[in-house]
């Protein structure tokens, strides 16, 4: 059983499965309303807050929104855009217009080529899943150093902790910068044994986050940190 | 459907070769996130059938042609391995299968929400390694427990069951023998939450009131299969797993 | 599907390889932990499920028979395929086989054929009329890299295990198939700039060329395949072939071990 942040019990429910009467309820995501009955409709935790019941899911793919801050790779190149895996169903699209440099038609390649990796926004998405990107705005840039990350899409708040706390521990402990991406890409720039490290703590956070062992386990790890300031 | 033959399907005491019960149905073993590389994986073995299936997507819906502008295509492959029948399968473009992928696809996408998904397409891959009978069934279950594996929003778990008839009697999931030898078969994908109908084939010799019978007894069967189906999942990601 | 490759993955395995290190902290010629079960598949004659990190592959061995050759009137016939269908990864497109799945079979084929473990005038039954063709069919369920190693270690593994049967074709009694010793391949790519042993699904995205060296009991070389794209030198090889000998030994005690239970 899992524990739901106010310490609630979650329950596992599979789609199709009665989460509860209807009544006065409103239907979040995950779920649906079937006659008078909310069902779920995705695999994961069901959970009722304010009065919406909802479903967490286990697994999630990566829809992006506006404003979301994602590690992208180049795709594929054209005279005046870039067409990026942004690990979603769809390709994220970055016009010349929004690149950080300027670019003249025809020279796109000479500022970026495929495999190229990024720390991107989302511009907009519209509703035919056409997603278009913007490398203008503060941080965003070609990344020429470092390493990615995979985490699943319901990870990352796990990843991130509270008010950011726990990044930001992994942070510290690695002596690396860490960006987290909504797409589920981590981008990790430091040393190799903070880098390694910072792998293994992820992987933890994976494994563990939700459990009531992750703070002991974590702690045990930094331990064995390579901490700012160590010869 | 093959001939009667020599072959005698009921034994004197009212069971079966097998010694099941008309009613009965076969063991079934259903086990989630089976393949690392999968984005949602499950296999289900349902008598010494074998089945495993592998989810990937939503993905931008490849070749244009397939591509849907209101929602997600379903893509199924049903495939059977060369060693799972007894004589070997010549891997290669086989008709059967094709026909099974279409209706399994069509079952599939009347169960995922789709409409979520425009221009996407979903892959569904089924591969039987151990056939023996139902085994676009097993298929259908594998599938489902997949999908919700990969996240896929449903609006059920569909359960492949089917029942047929032999020597007279309507009896509840065929074996090897029965389906070679017996009267008809009925094959059918269910809702278990809404009772609704998804897949549906049948070949044989069925008068309406058997076809009620066997009908019923792909009901009865079909709630067991969910329980199965939705303990795995529970398997996998209760317990402190994720 | 031709796979995206991150700069920065190239970077990182080559900023790796400079300190002697692997993505999963494995030793430049330590292999993955591997699992092998046989006699796993109801309705093959032989099978054989082999596991190593996040690949996980099935050979199945059926028996036909058949007319000998013409012009090999004692002899049956050994064919070995393997499929790698969209099942196995995102990457792994429909369609027809692909020269990747075709190569893949006909290297293991090779291994397994050029050791002589079939003795393939046993497998006849009456001289210019009737002989036994043995398949082998390998199936990639998840290609968590190198499923080189995982099928041929599959194949072989499933062979030695494996009963003609000749009862069902109303020929004899069944027996176990007789083959003598076990061919073993070991395969090695280029990562960041050196060869390493057994690579995971990410060092093949990054890395380069590979070579596959399947060697019998005594050490001889059986078969040998280069893929993808790059050079080697001899000396890049002669030091990978000393790696391969050890491998292959413990991967021939594996197969044995699971035989012996």
């Amino acid at each position: 059983m899992s524990n739901g942040q106010n310490g609630a019990e979650l329950r596992l429910v599979t789609p199709g499965m009665a989460i509860g009467p209807i009544a006065g309820k409103r239907v979040g995501s995950g779920a649906i309303a079937q006659n008078d009955t909310i069902i779920a409709t995705r695999l994961g935790w069901a959970k009722e807050f304010n009065n919406t019941v909802s479903v967490d899911p286990i697994n999630s793919a990566y829809m992006p929104r506006s404003g979301d801050l994602i590690v992208a790779v180049v795709a594929e190149v054209r005279n005046n855009l870039w067409f990026m895996n942004i690990n979603g169903p769809f390709q994220g699209l970055l016009p010349m217009s929004l690149a950080p440099w300027k670019v003249e038609f025809g020279a796109a390649r000479q500022h970026m080529g495929i495999g190229d990796v990024v720390l991107a926004r989302v511009q907009e998405v519209d509703e035919c899943h056409n997603v278009v990107l913007t490398m203008k705005g503060v941080g965003l840039r070609r990344l020429n150093q470092g390493t990615v990350v995979s985490v699943p899409i319901n990870h990352i708040d796990r990843l991130r902790g509270e008010g950011n706390a726990t990044v930001q521990r992994l942070r510290d402990a690695a002596d690396s910068r860490i960006i987290i991406g909504e797409n589920g890409r981590v981008w990790i720039d430091g040393d190799a044994k903070g880098t390694a490290w910072a792998r293994e703590a992820i992987a933890l956070t994976q494994a563990s986050g939700h459990k009531t062992t992750f703070e002991a386990e974590l702690s045990a790890l930094e331990q064995n940190a390579p901490k700012k300031g160590d010869a | 459907m093959g001939g009667y033959g020599d072959v005698q399907l009921l034994r004197d005491d009212g069971l079966r070769l097998d010694g099941r019960k008309i009613d009965e149905m076969r063991p079934v073993t259903v086990e989630a996130g089976v393949l690392p590389a999968a984005d949602g994986s499950a296999m289900v073995t349902h008598g010494l059938n074998v089945a495993v299936a592998a989810v990937y997507g939503p993905m931008e819906a490849h070749p244009r042609k397939i591509q849907r502008q209101d929602r997600a295509v379903i893509d199924v492959r049903y495939n059977m391995a060369p060693f799972s029948t007894s004589d070997r399968i010549r891997p290669g473009y086989n008709r059967r299968s094709r026909e099974i992928s279409k209706v399994t696809a069509e079952a599939l996408e009347s169960v995922v929400l789709v409409e979520r998904y425009p221009r996407s397409k979903i892959r569904v891959e089924i591969e039987i390694l151990a056939a023996e009978a139902g085994t676009r069934c097993v298929g259908i279950t594998a599938a489902a427990v997949a999908l919700a594996d990969a996240g896929i929003p449903m609006r059920d778990l569909i359960v492949g069951v089917a029942s047929g008839k032999v020597e007279d009697t309507v009896v509840l999931d065929l074996d090897k023998a029965e389906d070679n030898y017996g009267q008809a078969d009925l094959p059918v994908g269910i809702l278990p939450n809404t009772g609704e109908i998804a897949f549906l084939q049948m070949d044989g010799d069925l008068s309406p009131e058997e076809f009620n019978l066997a009908m019923e007894y792909n009901f009865k069967a079909a709630g067991e299969i969910h329980e199965i189906m939705v303990d795995a999942l529970k398997r996998r990601y209760e317990g402190g797993e994720n | 599907m031709v796979e995206l490759v991150p700069t920065l993955l190239r970077q990182e395995l080559a900023r790796l390889a400079e300190d002697d290190l692997r993505l999963d902290g494995r030793g430049r010629w330590e292999g993955r932990e591997v699992s092998l079960e046989t006699d796993c598949l109801y309705n093959a004659e032989g099978s054989a499920k082999v596991v190593m990190g996040d690949t996980i592959v099935y050979a199945g061995i059926k028996f036909e028979l058949r007319t000998p050759w013409p012009d090999r009137p004692t002899q049956g016939s050994l064919m070995c395929g393997a499929e790698l269908r969209p099942v196995a990864h995102r990457k792994y497109e429909p369609g027809p086989p692909s020269p990747q799945s075709i190569e893949l079979g006909r290297v293991v084929d090779r291994g397994i054929r050029e050791s002589g473990c079939i003795d393939m005038e046993s497998l006849c039954i009456v001289p210019g009329e009737k002989v036994w063709g043995v398949m082998i069919d390998i199936h990639v369920l998840s290609d968590g890299g190198n499923i080189f190693d995982a099928c041929g270690l599959a194949a072989i593994a499933a062979l030695r295990t494996a009963v003609v049967p000749a009862e069902r074709f109303d020929v004899g009694e069944d027996y176990t198939l007789k083959v003598n010793g076990t061919p073993i391949m070991a395969s090695f790519t280029r990562v960041g700039g050196r060869y390493i042993y057994d690579p995971s699904e990410e060092e093949e995205l990054g890395g380069d060329e590979r070579i596959h060296i399947t060697l019998g009991d005594e050490g001889h070389l059986h078969s040998l395949q280069k893929g993808l794209r790059g050079v080697f030198t001899p000396a890049e090889f002669a030091e990978i072939f000393e790696v391969a000998h050890q491998r292959c030994t413990e991967l021939r005690e594996l197969v044995a071990n699971q035989e012996g239970n």
